[in-house]
C-alpha cells in the first residue's frame, strides 16, 4: 500500500510543461516607475494610474499577514517581476487565426479548445498568459446580447466609467496584503457586464497560464451582473513546473444589483510543487462579491493545486432577501498547505446562506477550513448552514477548522456542524467485497464525499474535477 | 507599555521564596509579550482595557459572608482577597488527603515541579499569575485514597481588591476525589485565579468551576488538567458573566485511554462579558473526550466561546466530539463563538457543531396554547435548555443548590 501511496505522491504534474514563447518580460523589482510602466503599456487613462499608486502606497505600509495555518518561506518581492507578455502580443491579433500557433498549442496540451468548435460546447473563453490576456472568443456574438465579456485593460479604455464606478467597490485597495498589492500592478483579467434582465446566451470561461519564470500573476476579475440579469462564469489555471515559488496574487470582485445571479466556479490546479514541497505556487487571493436586494452569488471551488492556498471567496449579502452559497472541494497531497474557506456576512433581512466545504488530505499535507459567518445587527430572519468535513488519508496529514461565528441579531440562525474522519474500514470493506480494487474504491468514496459540490458545478467542469481527484488520489490507499 | 503592566512587573520582581526559579521564567516571557488587544487572537472579542483604568489594592481586612452550599458535606479552604481564612476553612482531613498551604509549598517535594506542568505559557495573565500568586494551596490526594467528601475551594473578593491565586492537585494512582473551586464577590476587583490538576493512572475526578462573579467584578482564571493513562475526568463549570469573565479550560490527555467530560453552563445579563477558551489536547492515542457549552445571552450581554479539540500526530483511534449551543434573548445581545478542530491523525472521530439562535417559536406556541404565560414559557424552555447539562452533574448537592440560582438569575434577566 506504501509503494502506490509512494509512486501516487511522486507522480507527475500534468500540465508541468513550460511553453518556448519569446516574452517580454520586465525585470524584477517593484517602485512606482514599474507601476508607471505598466500603465503606460496598458495605455491606462491618468485616473487608473493615480489608483494603481494609491495602492502600492498603501501596500508598502502594510505587515504581511501571518495568522492563516501555512508555513512558507516568505517572499522577496523585489526579486519578481510584475509584468511578462507573449512577444507577439505587441500588436494584439484580432481573431484567432492570427494568434501564435505555439501559444495555441500549449492551450490544446491543457485540453482548453480555444477554436470554433468551442461554439458546440457553448463557452465564450478569455485567455490571459502571464500577465496580459490572450484571446477572448466570442465577443461579437456576445455583445448583440449587450454583454461585455473582454479583458479588463480593454474595459478600462472602452468603458472607464463602469469599471471606475465599480473597481475596488468590493476588495478596496486597502483591504489586505496581497489585494493592495493586485490593485497596484495588475496586469490583466477579465471584464463582464450582463446588462439589465438578460440571462448570458453561453457560459464564460477564463484559463490563466503562468509560463515565464520569476514572474507573478496578478489579474484581476470585475463582473457585475445588472438587475435581474443571470451569468455562470468559470475559472480555470495551471503553471509549468519550477523549482521556485511563484506568487499568484489576484482580485476577483463580483456586483450582482437587484434580483441578479452570478455562479462562479472554479477549477484550481496551480502546479503544487514536488512531494518536498519544492517549487509550486503561492495562491494568495481575494475573492469576494457583494449582493443587492433578492440577488445571488454562488461560489463553487474545486482546489487541487498550489503549494500554498490562502483564499476565502466571501459574500457580503447586503440586500434584504439575498443569498450566498460557496460549495468547496480542497484536496491536498504531498507537502501542500491550504488554508481556505469563505466569509458570510449578512446585513440584509432574511438573507440566507449555505456553505458545505469539503477538505481531503493525503500525503504529508494541511488542509484548514477557515471561515466566518458574520450576522450583523439587521440581519432579521437571516440564516445560515455550515457544514465542513474533512477525510484523512494516510497518517502525516492534517485536517483543521477554524470556524468563526458571531451573532447579533437573536431572529437569525446560524447552525454549523463539521466532521472528521478517514475512509471507514466498512465502507471499504464493502467496495472490496462487491470486487473493486482498494484505489477504486477510495475513489468512489471520496467522489461520494464531494458529491453535494460536485453537483454545483456546470456540466463540463464536474467531469474534469472528478477526473482531477482521480488523478489526485490514486494510489493514496494507506 | 501601559503602567499597570510595568506596576505589575515590578511588583513580581520583588516577589522571592521557593517558587522564583519558575516565576522568573515566566516573567522574562512575560516582558517580551505584547499587551492584548483586539488583534490579539485570544483576545479578539474581550477588550481587557478595564483593568489598566481601574485602582486596586492589595487586599482588605473585611469580614465576609460565605455562601453556603445546602446540604453539601464538604472540606471547605476559604480564601478571602486571596488571603486564606483559617476560621472559615476545615481543619481536620481525612487520610489520604494533604493540604499545604502555597506559601508553605517547598515542604512538598512534587510541588515545584507541579507548578506550571500543566497550565500552558499561552496565556497572559496566567504569567501574571505565575510570576504574583503567593497565596493559595497544595492537595494532593494519596493513591488508592477515596475521599468522599468534595474539597471546597472557596475564593471570595471584596471590593477594590487584587488578588492572585494558585491551586496545585495532585490526584494519586487510583485515587478518588471531588474538587468544587467556588468563586464569588460582585464588586469591582481584579483576580486571577489558576489551577493546576494532575490526575494519575486510574484515577478519578470530579470537578466544579462556579464561577459566579457577577456585576463590576474582573475575573481571569482557567483550569488546566492534565490526565494518565485511563484517568477520568468530569468538569462541570457554571460562569455567570462579569464586567470581565474570562476562564481557560485546558484538558490534556496525557495517557492513553483517558476520559474527560466538560460541561458548561453560562448565563449573561447586563452589559456582562463571559469568554470560555476550551481546549482538549490529545497527545496520545486512545482516549475520549466530550464537551457541551449552553449558553443563554440576554440584554448587552457578549457570550464568547473558543473551543479547540487538537489531535496530535499518531494519537490514532481518538473520539472527540464538542457541542456548543446558545440561546440569544435580546436584541442587543451578541455572541461570538470560534469551535476548533486540529487534527493530525487519520483514524480519529472529531465532531463539532454550534448552534445560534431565539428560543423555537413553535414551541413557545405550544406553550401558550395551553395556557403558559409567555415569560414563564420563555423560563421553562430556556430553562430546560441548561437543565440537561444541570442533571448529569453527579453531586446532587450541588444540582440542587444550583437550580433555583439559575432559575433566580432568568426571573431577573432582560427579556426583550
Amino acid at each position: 500500500m506504501t509503494d502506490q501511496l509512494d509512486e501516487a505522491l511522486q507522480r507527475e504534474y500534468e500540465a508541468g510543461f513550460v511553453s518556448d514563447i519569446e516574452s517580454r518580460t520586465f525585470e524584477p523589482g517593484l517602485d512606482e516607475d514599474v507601476i508607471r510602466r505598466i500603465s503606460a503599456m496598458k495605455e491606462e487613462p491618468q485616473w487608473m494610474l493615480d489608483w494603481r499608486l494609491k495602492a502600492f502606497a498603501l501596500w508598502q505600509k502594510m505587515p504581511e499577514p501571518d495568522w492563516a495555518h501555512i508555513q512558507y518561506e516568505k517572499m522577496d518581492f523585489q526579486s519578481i517581476s510584475y509584468y511578462s507578455a507573449p512577444k507577439s502580443m505587441d500588436d494584439r491579433p484580432k481573431s484567432l487565426d492570427e494568434v501564435d500557433p505555439e501559444l495555441l498549442a500549449t492551450y490544446e496540451k491543457l485540453g482548453i479548445p480555444l477554436i470554433e468548435q468551442q461554439q458546440l460546447a457553448g463557452i465564450a473563453v478569455d485567455v490571459v498568459f502571464d500577465s496580459v490576456s490572450v484571446v477572448t472568443t466570442f465577443r461579437e456574438k456576445l455583445k448583440e446580447q449587450g454583454v461585455i465579456f473582454c479583458p479588463i485593460s480593454d474595459a478600462i479604455r472602452e468603458h472607464p466609467e463602469l469599471v471606475q464606478k465599480y473597481l475596488g467597490s468590493v476588495v478596496s485597495q486597502k483591504d489586505n496584503f496581497f489585494a493592495a498589492l493586485n490593485c497596484a500592478v495588475f496586469t490583466d483579467g477579465s471584464f463582464v457586464y450582463i446588462p439589465k434582465g438578460t440571462r448570458c446566451p453561453m457560459e464564460l470561461s477564463t484559463y490563466f497560464r503562468i509560463n515565464e519564470l520569476n514572474t507573478g500573476q496578478f489579474e484581476r476579475t470585475l463582473i457585475i451582473a445588472d438587475e435581474g440579469s443571470h451569468v455562470s462564469y468559470l475559472e480555470g489555471c495551471t503553471a509549468p513546473q519550477r523549482d521556485e515559488n511563484q506568487l499568484h496574487a489576484a482580485v476577483v470582485e463580483l456586483i450582482c444589483l437587484d434580483n441578479a445571479e452570478i455562479k462562479y466556479s472554479t477549477v484550481q490546479n496551480w502546479y503544487p510543487g514536488d512531494e518536498n514541497g519544492k517549487g509550486g505556487i503561492y495562491n494568495f487571493v481575494t475573492k469576494r462579491g457583494i449582493c443587492h436586494d433578492s440577488a445571488k452569488i454562488s461560489w463553487t471551488q474545486v482546489e487541487t493545486g498550489s503549494a500554498v492556498t490562502w483564499k476565502y471567496p466571501s459574500c457580503i449579502l447586503k440586500g434584504d432577501n439575498s443569498i450566498g452559497e460557496f460549495y468547496s472541494v480542497a484536496l491536498t497531497r504531498g507537502a501542500q498547505q491550504a488554508d481556505t474557506g469563505t466569509k458570510m456576512i449578512h446585513l440584509g433581512k432574511n438573507t440566507r446562506s449555505t456553505i458545505i466545504s469539503k477538505g481531503i488530505s493525503a500525503g504529508k499535507s494541511n488542509n484548514s477550513y477557515r471561515g466566518l459567518v458574520h450576522m450583523g445587527k439587521g440581519a432579521k430572519g437571516a440564516r445560515n448552514f455550515t457544514q465542513c468535513d474533512s477525510l484523512l488519508i494516510g497518517d502525516k496529514c492534517g485536517a483543521h477548522t477554524f470556524p468563526y461565528v458571531e451573532s447579533r441579531n437573536p431572529t437569525a440562525i446560524v447552525e454549523h456542524e463539521a466532521t472528521t474522519s478517514k475512509v471507514s474500514d466498512d465502507q471499504m470493506f464493502l467496495c472490496r467485497q462487491r470486487g473493486l480494487d482498494p484505489e477504486k474504491a477510495v475513489s468512489m468514496i471520496v467522489n461520494g464525499f464531494c458529491k453535494e459540490v460536485f453537483k454545483e458545478l456546470p456540466m463540463e467542469f464536474a467531469v474534469e474535477a472528478g477526473k482531477l481527484l482521480e488523478i489526485s488520489l490514486e494510489g493514496s490507499v494507506g | 507599555m501601559s503602567s499597570w503592566l510595568a506596576n505589575t512587573i515590578s511588583e513580581a520582581e520583588q516577589v522571592n521564596d521557593w517558587l522564583s526559579p519558575k516565576r522568573a521564567e515566566s516573567l522574562a516571557l512575560l516582558k517580551n509579550t505584547p499587551w492584548p488587544n483586539r488583534k490579539t487572537e485570544a483576545w479578539r472579542y474581550t477588550p481587557i482595557n478595564v483593568i489598566e483604568r481601574a485602582r486596586f489594592s492589595a487586599a482588605n481586612d473585611t469580614d465576609v459572608q460565605i455562601t453556603a452550599i445546602e446540604n453539601l458535606d464538604s472540606i471547605d479552604l476559604v480564601f478571602i482577597d486571596g488571603i486564606f481564612n483559617l476560621q472559615a476553612s476545615t481543619n481536620d482531613f481525612p487520610e489520604g488527603l494533604f493540604i499545604t498551604q502555597l506559601s508553605e509549598g517547598q515542604s512538598c517535594e512534587w510541588a515545584l515541579d507541579g507548578f506550571k506542568k500543566t497550565k500552558p505559557n499561552k496565556h497572559f495573565f496566567g504569567l501574571i499569575n505565575d510570576a504574583l500568586a503567593t497565596s493559595g494551596c497544595i492537595i494532593d490526594v494519596a493513591a488508592n485514597a477515596r475521599i468522599e467528601r468534595p474539597i471546597r475551594i472557596v475564593q471570595s473578593f471584596t471590593s477594590g481588591s487584587q488578588s492572585h491565586t494558585r491551586i496545585l492537585v495532585r490526584v494519586g494512582p487510583s485515587a478518588k476525589v471531588s474538587v468544587v473551586e467556588q468563586l464569588q464577590g460582585d464588586e469591582l476587583c481584579f483576580n486571577t485565579s489558576f489551577a493546576e490538576y494532575d490526575i494519575g493512572e486510574a484515577a478519578t475526578l470530579e470537578h466544579y468551576r462556579l464561577a459566579m462573579q457577577c456585576q463590576a467584578a474582573i475575573s481571569i482564571g482557567g483550569s488546566h488538567f492534565s490526565l494518565a493513562q485511563s484517568a477520568k475526568l468530569t468538569s462541570n463549570l457554571i460562569g455567570f458573566g462579569s464586567q470581565l469573565s474570562r476562564v481557560d479550560m485546558d484538558i490534556i490527555h496525557a495517557g492513553e485511554n483517558a476520559i474527560s467530560k466538560l460541561n458548561v453552563i453560562y448565563l449573561l445579563d447586563g452589559k456582562e462579558l463571559f469568554d470560555l477558551h476550551s481546549s482538549f489536547e490529545h497527545t496520545v492515542a486512545n482516549g475520549t473526550s466530550d464537551q457541551n457549552i449552553r449558553c443563554i445571552v440576554a440584554d448587552r450581554a457578549n457570550a464568547v466561546f473558543n473551543g479547540r479539540i487538537h489531535i496530535h500526530r499518531d494519537a490514532q483511534k481518538i473520539l472527540a466530539s464538542m457541542n456548543n449551543r446558545n440561546l440569544l434573548m435580546s436584541e442587543d445581545a451578541q455572541v461570538n463563538t470560534k469551535p476548533e478542530l486540529e487534527i493530525y491523525a487519520d483514524d480519529v472521530r472529531c465532531a463539532h457543531g454550534v448552534t445560534i439562535a431565539e428560543i423555537d417559536e413553535q414551541a413557545m406556541f405550544y406553550l401558550q396554547s395551553r395556557g403558559v404565560s409567555r415569560i414563564d414559557a420563555q423560563v421553562i424552555l430556556s430553562f430546560g435548555f441548561i437543565n440537561e447539562l444541570v442533571d448529569q452533574m453527579p453531586n446532587v448537592a450541588i444540582a440542587d443548590w444550583l437550580r433555583p440560582q439559575l432559575r433566580n438569575r432568568f426571573a431577573n434577566m432582560e427579556i426583550r
